[in-house]
């Protein structure tokens, strides 16, 4: 191999503090290099085009670039060589500056280092071999998992853009978080009002298909060519003949069904629709509560459905999909409060939650939009409001602000003084996060208008007193303690992952932190994308959000996916698993480990082998590391490259 | 050349390519100032470092091998990192008995945010070695020559 | 030994349905046994399974996947054929296990020390307690105890531990896992120069070879050796002593929750190199921090080839 090295000076940013110079004259001496010289910017397009002179004039058939890091110019650089007729793989990076010129200012060091450097790329390359990629073609499709407001919006935007979407929500209606709520701050419109147009779009979408009471089973595939089997829960009811008239509902005798929808303020049917609204309006029938199911008894509904749509022996089914793109979108959970023992940890009645607050102000919730607290159904005169429970407290493992609770409070506070004129409302809290369009002047109004007592403190107990509650607090403003007699507690609960979103991240092979929010491929640049390909983020899956920062990361989401799609072919990166056919023993050690499944046995001639599946290794090479005979070899990183980066350094 | 005689050690660095080296590069963007005496390997993943290649550069003559990945459950291929754990902490517990002092030998976590992180964890290793000094070296009179035939071969 | 004519029976009653027994038979000299293949009922008869019987036979099963084979087992190759079946490098409906209760075999280096080159073996008979060598007409008398291989001194699975047929009655045994890694302990409390420098002494005698990888049982790459390979090329062909040293650092690493023990690359040494100690090694560590011993349970997962995400026993060091 011909080796031709370019040292970058960078401006000055590497030849300040590195004899780029040298660096090529010590290249030079390097084992299969011809030709070594320094240049002023690499990248630019003199820079590009003085590489491909080389490349011509010295029949350079292998290039190292001493310059940046590759993560920045590593595709230009690749990209040169091919104009220059080489493989894009037959290229080294060195990186001297982020890890040489930029951390030290020893000359001498700076510049032996990078002699160094290049020489484990030189020594790296004589080992590269010209590697292609296939072209592999995608299933125009996407699946959008979970149905709150961003899933709502990324599948209408997807489905709009002339995509089959699969929208997958795992309750039996879409409307996720959104539609329990009243109101929406800082307008103060009707949440039901907002969405509920977009969901009966979504019902009536021809390209979409919605499985709703549905979960992801199984992830397999790769981007452009996903295969996700999804399970359809059993709701004892075929949702082909339910028409969602409610007879069922109406007539059904067991009334202690816990009701999720109303945030357990009231209890529900056996069998039941969870609200009007509810798209798909289809009835779902809770084993445990009901008598044909658990007493072999009763069975009222199926007498009564008109359609004979009830089947008490139904079972959970599960469906195939295949997909070229998947967008996340499984939103939030509510923090689970009652490790809060200053709070009554769950004993009181009357302290509830912010969302079952929203279900009592709901015209369509169990009081029918009135306010009555739980223990006796009395109109509460004094609300107090507690805020970041379970947000910004460490002592609980959720030091992040949830974003969202500040602004809802206020409008808690607003919509409780117009429900019950002669109430006052008094809200602890730390700070007051209202940045956003119209979202400050909104808490003043609150506080200015509506004369909520905001007091800034910690509340350190709840205690009872008759039928009331004392709140106990500390009032850091006034240097005071503070005592208030409540009717009733709201609890601003912070949000957190949803329910089961690790189980989905590794499935879908995601990273997550460590609140079990998705991470997004890059906090700045990416937001939306992971670092799978073809995965999608929108919504709080992400992170807390508000209902516009979810419908908009909903269409960002939904503007990736019809990037993605707007080409017929994908490109594979040849960076994969390859096996060596005859040094293979079969012993499945590598099919073990793979994290993707990429990996397969096959038979070849009487004998087992293995068997990677080009498109579905990720180039991880785990299985490289696993396997004891140097059978399967990553591309690019095989042993005999990173042995003689070791080799070209550790000269004995 | 390979090192600075007198000032600088042998160390060698297996960094993933999603997480730490990336943490290194925000380190020099951040223009957050380490030792010369580190070089560098990318590998796609930790879970690509077989405990192997560590050995053979510390028998190669190597003072010290840093390996740094993802943070556990962050892992770009979910989970390379986790396997490279358990690997890489059978490697720290063996090096004893063929007589190489186990803190040639570490292995972290940094992420492609923590430059800061990247900074100490290289100025504390990098010191960690220097108070170990230099290792012992396996000579023999052919390993020069040998390796003027392995070049001439190439 | 009171069960060889039990186990011969078994072995009679089954053969027929195998293709073939793997036993033991007498050797070049008396003192020697050497594997036996029982294809007829003739060879039966000279089954021998005595303290002389160290091989590890188990070494045999891969290469003869899809035959109909039967294995007599000490307790530690039962543990070697437990790990091939859950390596799933064998078959379990087609190996049929013969144990019993093993007294402990000898370490023919350790004879050799005690009676020097003896030329001629005329006769040996083994008892329980003794060794009875009378070579070139004088007799040596060996206490058993003196001639014991190490790994049967600590032994902890005297009997098969997988096994469809079992001669006699089973031993027990009082050794401890601790028992077993005194030597490790020791040899690790040692300064770092002192060991460093006696590998450097042990590895240059190695010559490369390889009869330790080819008596090992786990050791399934054979032919696909990294060892012996250009592509990937971890070894250089050169007589270095740190190619050899990398080369027993491989071996351990490739055995690391798969090493059962059994000893048979060091007794295949010619050199004497005590290898056993960096496969001990790593046993010790992986039962500290994954508390797993290879060849128990034929359904577990080797731990390296697992993983957990919170590990318990593995912790974050302060970086």
């Amino acid at each position: 191999m011909k080796i031709g090295v370019f040292v970058c000076h960078c401006g000055t940013n590497i030849e300040g503090t590195v004899d780029t110079a040298a660096v090529a004259a010590a290249s030079r001496e390097f084992p299969g290099v011809v030709f070594a010289t320094d240049t002023m910017y690499a990248c630019s397009e003199p820079g590009q085009d003085g590489i491909i002179e080389a490349i011509k004039e010295h029949k350079l058939d292998g290039v190292v670039v001493a310059s940046c890091t590759p993560r920045m110019h590593e595709p230009t650089f690749r990209r040169t060589l091919e104009r220059a007729g080489l493989n894009r793989y037959l290229f080294e990076m060195a990186n001297i500056r982020e890890h040489v010129s930029w951390i030290g200012k020893d000359r001498e060091a700076n510049t032996n280092k990078s002699a160094d450097l290049v020489r484990m790329a030189a020594a790296k390359l004589l080992k590269n071999r010209p590697l292609f990629s296939k072209q592999f073609p995608v299933n125009k499709s996407v699946m959008v998992v979970g149905g709150g407001v961003a899933g709502i919006q990324a599948a209408l935007d997807c489905a709009n853009g002339g995509l089959k979407v699969v929208l997958v929500e795992k309750d039996t209606t879409i409307g996720g978080k959104m539609a329990k709520l009243d109101k929406t701050f800082p307008t103060v419109d009707c949440s039901s009002c907002v969405l509920g147009p977009l969901m009966v779009d979504v019902a009536q979408h021809p390209n979409i298909n919605l499985h709703a009471y549905s979960e992801i089973e199984e992830v397999n595939g790769y981007v452009g060519n996903f295969e996700i089997k999804v399970k359809k829960k059993a709701s004892y009811v075929d949702w082909d003949a339910c028409t969602g008239c409610g007879l069922c509902v109406e007539k059904c005798p067991s009334r202690k069904a816990t009701d999720f929808f109303n945030e357990k303020l009231a209890t529900t049917k056996a069998i039941n629709i969870p609200f009007p609204q509810a798209i798909p309006k289809k009835a779902k029938i809770d084993p445990d509560f009901c008598m044909k199911i658990q007493k072999d008894k009763c069975g009222v509904c199926a007498k009564v459905c008109p359609s004979e749509a009830i089947d008490f022996t139904q079972k959970d089914e599960f469906i195939t999909e295949n997909v070229g793109a998947v967008v996340a979108a499984t939103g939030f959970d509510l923090f689970d409060w009652t490790v809060y023992g200053q709070y009554g940890g769950g004993k009181y009645p009357d302290v509830i939650t912010s969302l079952q607050y929203e279900r009592m102000l709901s015209a369509s919730g169990p009081s029918e939009g009135h306010i009555k607290r739980p223990s006796d159904g009395k109109e509460p005169k004094n609300v107090v409001f507690i805020q970041c429970v379970g947000s910004r407290d460490k002592s609980v493992g959720r030091p992040y602000c949830s974003g969202f609770c500040c602004m809802y409070t206020a409008k808690q506070t607003i919509l409780t003084k117009d429900h019950i004129p002669d109430s006052q409302s008094h809200v602890f809290y730390m700070d007051i996060r209202s940045p956003g369009k119209l979202y400050d002047e909104f808490t003043r109004r609150a506080m200015e208008e509506y004369g909520a007592n905001y007091i800034r403190g910690r509340v350190s107990m709840i205690y009872p007193k008759g039928d009331n509650l004392v709140v106990r607090g500390a009032d850091t403003l006034m240097g005071a303690q503070v005592e208030i007699d409540a009717d009733l507690v709201v609890l601003a609960v912070g949000a957190e992952a949803s329910v089961g979103a690790t189980d989905l991240a590794k499935k879908l092979r995601i990273s997550y932190d460590a609140y079990g929010f998705f991470m997004e491929g890059h906090p700045k640049l990416k937001p939306v994308e992971t670092n799978t390909a073809g995965v999608y983020l929108a919504g709080a899956c992400q992170g807390p959000k508000d209902i516009p920062a979810s419908v908009a990361q909903g269409s960002a989401a939904a503007s990736k996916v019809l990037g993605l799609f707007s080409q017929d072919m994908l490109a594979s990166d040849p960076q994969v698993s390859v096996v060596d056919i005859k040094r293979c023993i079969g012993c499945g050690k590598c099919i073990q480990t793979c994290p993707f499944g990429a990996i397969k046995e096959i038979d070849f001639r009487g004998m087992k082998k293995a068997d990677v599946i080009e498109t579905i290794c990720q180039g991880c090479g785990i299985c490289t590391s696993t396997c004891p005979q140097g059978a399967v070899q990553l591309q690019h990183f095989t042993d005999n490259q990173i042995l003689a980066e070791v080799n070209a350094i550790c000269r004995f | 050349m390979p090192i600075l005689e007198g000032k600088e050690l042998r160390i060698v660095g297996f960094l993933c390519n999603w997480c730490s080296y990336g943490g290194a590069d925000t380190a020099g963007v951040g223009r957050f100032k380490q030792p010369t005496d580190l070089r560098v390997i990318k590998v796609p993943c930790s879970g690509r470092i077989d405990p192997l290649f560590i050995v053979k550069t510390l028998l190669a003559g190597a003072d010290g091998v840093l390996v740094s990945g993802c943070h556990p459950r962050d892992c770009h291929y979910t989970e390379g990192n986790f396997y490279a754990r358990r690997r890489l902490e059978m490697l720290k517990r063996f090096l004893p008995i063929m007589g190489i002092d186990a803190k040639r030998f570490e292995y972290t976590w940094v992420s492609a945010s923590e430059g800061q992180r990247w900074q100490e964890v290289v100025t504390k290793f990098t010191e960690q070695i220097h108070e170990l000094g230099a290792a012992p070296k396996i000579v023999g009179a052919e390993a020069e020559e040998t390796l003027k035939l392995m070049e001439a071969a190439l | 030994m009171q069960n060889l004519e039990d186990l011969k029976e078994q072995v009679r009653k089954a053969l027929p349905e195998l293709d073939v027994v793997i036993g033991w038979t007498g050797g070049y000299d008396p003192l020697h046994a050497t594997p036996h293949f029982i294809r007829r009922d003739e060879d039966i008869d000279k089954l021998q399974v005595n303290a002389l019987c160290v091989h590890n036979l188990a070494t045999y099963l891969p290469s003869m996947r899809g035959k109909k084979v039967g294995i007599i087992v000490k307790g530690c190759d039962s543990r070697s054929v437990v790990e091939l079946l859950q390596e799933k490098l064998i078959d379990r409906e087609d190996v049929t296990i013969f144990g019993f209760g093993c007294t402990g075999v000898v370490d023919q280096t350790k004879i050799r020390r005690i009676v020097g080159d003896v030329g001629n073996i005329d006769s040996c008979e083994v008892s329980g307690s003794e060794v009875k060598v009378s070579a070139s007409g004088t007799e040596h008398k060996l206490a058993m105890s003196d001639v014991l291989s190490e790994k049967c001194a600590t032994c902890r699975y005297p009997n098969a531990v997988l096994s469809d047929h079992f001669a006699g009655a089973e031993i027990t045994s009082t050794a401890t896992f601790e028992d077993g890694y005194k030597d490790v302990v020791e040899f690790e409390e040692k300064p770092e120069e002192e060991k460093f420098g006696f590998w450097l002494k042990e590895m240059d005698r190695c010559i490369r070879c390889y009869a330790c990888r080819n008596a090992c049982p786990m050791c399934v790459c054979r032919d696909h050796c990294v060892a012996q390979s250009r592509d990937p090329h971890w070894l250089s062909q050169e007589a270095h002593v740190r190619d050899k040293w990398m080369f027993q650092v491989i071996h351990a690493y490739h055995l690391a929750g798969r090493c059962t023990e059994c000893g048979e690359c060091q007794r295949a040494c010619p050199v004497d190199i005590p290898i056993l100690l960096f496969k001990k090694k790593m046993n010790k560590e992986i039962k500290e921090v994954f508390d797993y011993e290879a060849g128990i349970n034929p359904d577990a997962t080797p731990p390296l080839m697992t993983f957990k995400a919170e590990e318990d026993k593995i912790t974050e060091r302060k970086w």
